[in-house]
């Protein structure tokens, strides 16, 4: 089973990245189905940064990967066309979720014979205006709650597109991206959303993170380790500074439950901490983070390859199929949690949801190459880059 | 003046605190009504424990619509009326006032803009602010509905001092809604507003989840028929485990 799947690895990339994707796509999954007990073990219960930053940053990387030899090699309109394939799947994919999406709510209502709360929660603006719904959601205009991070990797991927010929000055696209964050954040700048609703992710800001990512992915590696080298005491501190983080969050959330006093002068900066225009915080805790991964974990280290590595990178490496099969199974997941929230179905929706997506991740990469290999066999000089490198 | 007034809410309060420990109400509404085992302890009440002393508590309720009463069989049976009328025999010869505000599909913001006018006026000594519900229900952003509780709190405090207690409620547990509006993040950032604000915040959502996991009282899987009765039953045991948690609260001021 393990030498099956590990047949499956694409080799030659750096195996960490497909690793922590995976991890990403895995907690997105448990993060969008709500009472999910594991929902308690994910990331954004000790720090202020959750899956979605990683899974941006790490998009960001592969693409930076991808799109950057296409671009060296074919020129920007090829490359570009490429980028604009991949974002009408995204596209195409987001709907078909929507339309999941609605009719689930549409089942669960009436299995729970919630018609009352539909009506209380205005959760069903579909139900109440349906065709105006269909049109917002093919502009991108109405997000239901859980399907909001397609949209932002839509509308990021299609700025990408657009700045591909700045990939020869890294410098230039992190200053022009960097400028753009400021002036979403600082001028309000966000796309509108249906009536009053905002994006829950503004792309404008989160662009930065997905910028920073194809820079880290363009980078030589030995330039980068240069740039940001080991250094104990940095690392200390960094360390020091996401467990105060994780402490801190803790004793605001809970402290109260065990007679806690609550520090209300750092709660008073906490709330403003928001997810939407990615602040700053949120950003350099995921950054922290992945200085510290980048430097902690060996780009050879064993368990990559062993029965705990291996379904997660695999799963990072299939990252598109396996986010839209997380995203369909959390809604199956939220159905099952509805009718019980004990811990054998707890037990079932975890393992099937996990096999699940290590299964989605398995069949893509098995058929994918099967796919290309029909189409154009690999020049046996170039075992490294012969399989399409999916972002 | 001070030292007798304390005496005599000593006094006052002495009957109905000593009838209970803290956090519950009566034995058998203990009995009906379980609070979670893991709830929060409310924090010291000030005051509220001084409007006891002084023998008239006016208590302002905003908030959506499960506060305006909805799915009850009317206004008496909503949870603020019955935490009136709990708190009144209680707290007798003590004067409770209670006036509600808000109503359904109301927001934070809205909310803020009530309590601003309306406190000047009514001038409460404690202030229950239900929110969330409708936030998370449209996906409005959580940092301004904390920032809405926050300016709220730095005002009642600019005007009224310690005078007025604050204590935030959450949304209503539901299956329903968990599973379909992202509430997790509103929650989170409920009881970061809440300390914040120097309030606490009173978790309806882990209540109502705990009766619905012990089947103890279960509003989304009552028969239809049954179902306005399961509504009055359940604010009405909010309202127990509610006056449970501010007479803690007001026996923790006294100390």
């Amino acid at each position: 089973m393990l030498r099956a799947l590990s047949a499956l690895v694409r080799p030659g990339r750096d195996l960490r990245v497909d690793f922590v994707r995976g991890l990403a796509l895995w907690f997105i999954f448990i993060d969008h189905t709500p009472g999910n007990l594991l929902g308690h073990l994910t990331l954004r219960n000790v720090a202020f940064c959750d899956a979605t930053e990683g899974f941006v940053l790490l998009a960001g990387y592969a693409s930076g990967l991808a799109y950057g030899r296409m671009m060296e090699r074919d020129g920007w309109a090829p490359a570009a066309a490429r980028i604009a394939g991949r974002v009408g799947t995204l596209y195409v994919a987001h709907i078909f979720l929507f339309v999941v999406f609605t009719a689930q709510v549409g089942y669960s209502a009436a299995l729970l014979d919630q018609a009352a709360y539909l009506d209380e929660l205005a959760l069903d603006p579909f139900g109440q205006e349906p065709y105006r719904a269909l049109l917002e959601a093919l502009l991108l205009r109405y997000q239901p709650a859980f399907l909001d991070i397609l949209p932002l990797y839509i509308v990021v991927l299609a700025m990408f597109a657009l700045a591909l010929p700045l990939l020869a000055r890294p410098v230039l696209l992190l200053v022009l991206s960097l400028a753009l964050y400021l002036a979403a954040r600082l001028l309000d700048l966000a796309p509108q959303g249906w009536a009053g609703r905002d994006w829950f992710f503004n792309p404008l800001a989160w662009q930065l993170l997905f910028a920073i990512g194809v820079v880290m992915a363009r980078a030589d590696p030995a330039w980068l380790a240069r740039r940001f080298p080991w250094n104990r005491w940095v690392a200390a501190l960094a360390i020091l500074g996401l467990a105060s983080v994780a402490v801190m969050l803790n004793l605001v959330w809970h402290g109260p439950a065990f007679g806690l006093e609550r520090p209300e002068a750092i709660a008073a900066w906490m709330a403003g901490v928001d997810k939407a225009g990615l602040h700053p915080a949120r950003l350099a805790s995921v950054l922290v983070m992945a200085w510290l991964i980048a430097h902690l974990m060996p780009p050879q280290a064993r368990f990559l390859h062993g029965r705990l590595g291996t379904p997660f990178v695999l799963m990072g490496q299939q990252s598109l199929p396996v986010f839209c099969a997380g995203i369909f199974l959390s809604f199956l997941g939220r159905l099952a949690i509805e009718v019980s929230a004990g811990v054998p179905m707890q037990l079932a929706v975890n393992l099937a949801g996990l096999a699940a997506l290590v299964a989605v991740g398995a069949v893509w990469a098995w058929y994918g190459n099967e796919g290309s290999r029909r189409k154009k066999p690999p020049p046996p000089s170039l075992p490294a880059q012969s399989g399409p490198a999916t972002p | 003046m001070n030292a007798m007034r304390r005496l005599a809410a000593i006094l006052l309060l002495a009957p109905a605190l000593a009838l209970s420990p803290p956090g519950a109400t009566t034995a058998r509404a203990e009995h009906a009504c379980p609070a979670p085992p893991d709830m929060a302890e409310a924090a010291p009440l000030p005051g509220t424990f001084a409007a006891i002393a002084r023998g008239d508590l006016r208590i302002m309720v905003v908030g959506s619509a499960s506060t305006a009463g909805g799915g009850t069989s009317g206004p008496d049976a909503s949870w603020p009326r019955r935490l009136q009328a709990l708190l009144a025999s209680r707290l007798a010869p003590a004067r409770v006032q209670l006036e509600v505000f808000g109503g359904r599909g109301t927001t934070a913001a809205e909310h803020a803009r009530i309590i601003a006018m309306e406190a000047a006026r009514f001038r409460p000594h404690l202030i229950i602010w239900q929110l969330g519900t409708v936030e998370a229900a449209r996906g409005l952003p959580p940092e301004e509905m904390s920032a809405s509780v926050q300016e709220a709190a730095a005002r009642l405090r600019a005007t009224r001092g310690e005078l007025t207690d604050v204590i935030l409620m959450d949304m209503q547990f539901s299956r329903f809604f968990r599973a379909n509006a992202n509430v997790e993040p509103y929650r989170d950032q409920l009881r970061i507003a809440a300390a914040a604000a120097g309030s606490q915040l009173f978790s309806r959502w882990q209540i109502m989840n705990h009766w619905a996991e012990t089947e103890a009282l279960d509003l989304e899987r009552a028969p239809r028929d049954r179902r306005v009765k399961v509504a009055d039953a359940l604010h009405d045991c909010l309202a127990r485990v509610l006056a449970g948690f501010i007479l803690q609260g007001v026996g923790d001021a006294r100390r």
